[in-house]
């Protein structure tokens, strides 16, 4: 156990050392990412003209809503973990790793954050400039930022879209290509998880039915919990059913992980 | 060369390209449902902004469903025939299997475009198609034969800037190795292409107009579409995305010349 525990920090260098070494794909990654809020400003705010509100939201609140997300996603989106994975299940890297006494999800789980850590590391510049230019031509409101409610929201998020990366790409024990399956589920969390329009825009009824579904914990409500705009009772039923979600995706992946070794054939030497 | 070479053997390509791709028909089916919902994500926010409000720049709920699906039928038709190709470019260039396309007797970028095939994109241009004439069909529109000749003129001159702003982005791997966030950078900045062009202003209109002519792609053809033919914007999206292509192919050729062979 103790040894375990000592070679986590070596699996998080060796990530990070990893990840930084493509630090030019991370820089255009961070500056591209702030192409979606750009376009969100023009179409927004040609919708909002002659009204002052729609929803709940003024334009300076649902502009920064967008914003909150750039740095959402940036902290707590796998980048292409799933892919990693899958490519070790797939070509028999996993021989190598199976033999060390680490447990799997554990080895992921720091590979996970060295590469957020190496994503925060390249990307910060571009981001803090970016986000200083647009606050310039673009109203925000930063003054009911809630990072309280937001830290834990956020960590929660992490921990979900790490749990469900990994769901899915175990699934290449049996499948031979997952990107159809990766990017079925990405558009999902696109549309449910708040990626695209803040949830509390839609139907009430829509609204009160994809509150439950896991999406909405991964975007829309560590964005929501950070910009201040849930009620505490709301953020406390949040954060219990995101890491509810996160913790039922974590056990499945455990038990997709044995059923998988199961079937899994480590070949050559 | 002669001048039905190319076409026939892009014919040739897509012919094997079928083959191989009948090859995964679940993988196919796949896809095709990966595409769908991606549109009826586009197709949500629609409804989700006009649950709202009754117009944007100009724009109704149906015109809006005309212009997203005109621009869904575009990159679906790219997405099949030329984005497969080009986005393996940077895995060409970095492992040195670009020397097999150079030593070809054929233009490089011909060969590197039309490489790959992908047909289930085609089975959602389709579907957005139909979108399309059914936002028509709501707003009571019967176009013109002359309006839906230039509406598929039209389609050709987005695919055109679709092909110029992809092949700028992967022909950067010749000078970055590791190039895959550009096919990020292209979604990305292709979001432009859903505004209502009447939406942007300023130094944003002007780029995306005249440099990048990406507030035309799928605007003009909606536009002409809905309201008829304007040979002003017209001439202005032809001129703008043929430009915007030869200087594309034009930066492909000269990162050609830093291409270093991998083989010993």
């Amino acid at each position: 156990m103790i040894s375990t525990l000592r070679s986590l920090p070596t699996v998080f260098s060796i990530g990070l050392q990893r990840q930084l070494a493509y630090r030019w794909n991370y820089l255009l990654r961070a500056l591209f990412s702030a192409m979606p809020l750009l376009v969100s400003w023009i179409f927004w705010q040609s919708a909002f003209r002659d009204r002052g509100t729609i929803g709940d939201y003024t334009l300076p609140g649902l502009l920064t809503y967008y914003a909150i997300l750039l740095i959402v996603e940036a902290v707590s989106s796998p980048a292409d973990d799933d892919f990693q994975i899958s490519r070790e299940i797939r070509e028999g890297m996993l021989n190598p790793i199976l033999l060390r006494p680490l447990p799997y999800g554990l080895y992921r789980f720091f590979l996970f954050l060295a590469g957020r850590c190496a994503y925060l590391t390249a990307a910060i510049v571009p981001v803090v400039l970016c986000f200083f230019l647009l606050s310039r031509a673009i109203p925000l409101e930063w003054e009911n930022l809630d990072p309280w409610r937001g830290l834990p929201a956020l960590l929660g998020s992490a921990l979900l879209q790490f749990s469900l990366t990994l769901c899915l790409s175990l699934t290449s024990f049996w499948f031979l290509d997952i990107s159809a399956l990766v990017f079925l589920v990405y558009s999902f969390e696109f549309l449910a998880g708040g990626h695209v329009f803040p949830l509390d825009l839609l139907p009430a009824t829509v609204f009160a039915v994809v509150r439950l579904l896991p999406f909405a914990y991964e975007y829309w409500f560590p964005t929501a919990a950070l910009c201040g705009t849930l009620s505490h009772p709301a953020w406390v039923a949040g954060l219990c059913l995101q890491f509810g979600w996160a913790l039922a995706f974590l056990v499945l992946a455990h038990l997709i992980w044995r059923a998988g070794l199961r079937k899994y054939t480590a070949a050559g030497g | 060369m002669r001048l039905l070479t190319l076409p026939r053997l892009w014919w040739t390509q897509i012919r094997y390209a079928l083959t191989r791709e009948m090859a995964f028909r679940a993988n196919f089916f796949a896809w095709v449902m990966v595409e769908l919902s991606w549109f009826v994500l586009q197709l949500a926010f629609v409804g989700v902004v006009y649950h709202h409000v009754e117009s944007v720049a100009g724009w109704n709920r149906n015109q809006m469903i005309v212009l997203v699906a005109t621009n869904q039928l575009i990159q679906q038709i790219f997405t099949a025939f030329l984005m497969p190709g080009l986005t393996k470019l940077p895995e060409l260039v970095r492992t040195g299997k670009l020397d097999f396309v150079l030593l070809k007797p054929v233009p490089p970028q011909f060969l590197v475009s039309t490489a790959e095939l992908e047909i289930g994109p085609l089975a959602n241009a389709g579907i957005a198609a139909l979108v399309a004439c059914m936002g028509l069909h709501s707003l009571g529109i019967v176009p013109s034969m002359a309006s839906v000749a230039a509406y598929l003129l039209l389609l050709v001159t987005g695919l055109l800037v679709h092909y110029a702003l992809l092949l700028f982005l992967v022909s950067l791997t010749f000078w970055i190795i590791q190039a895959e966030s550009v096919l990020l950078g292209y979604y990305s900045i292709f979001q432009v292409a859903r505004l209502p062009r009447e939406a942007a202003r300023g130094w944003f209109r002007i780029v995306f107009t005249l440099v990048l002519p990406l507030l035309l792609v799928a605007n003009i053809p909606a536009t002409t579409l809905i309201r008829g033919i304007d040979p002003g914007p017209m001439s202005l999206f032809l001129l703008t995305s043929l430009t915007a292509a030869f200087l594309a192919s034009l930066f492909f050729r000269r990162g050609l010349l830093r291409y270093q062979s991998a083989s010993s």
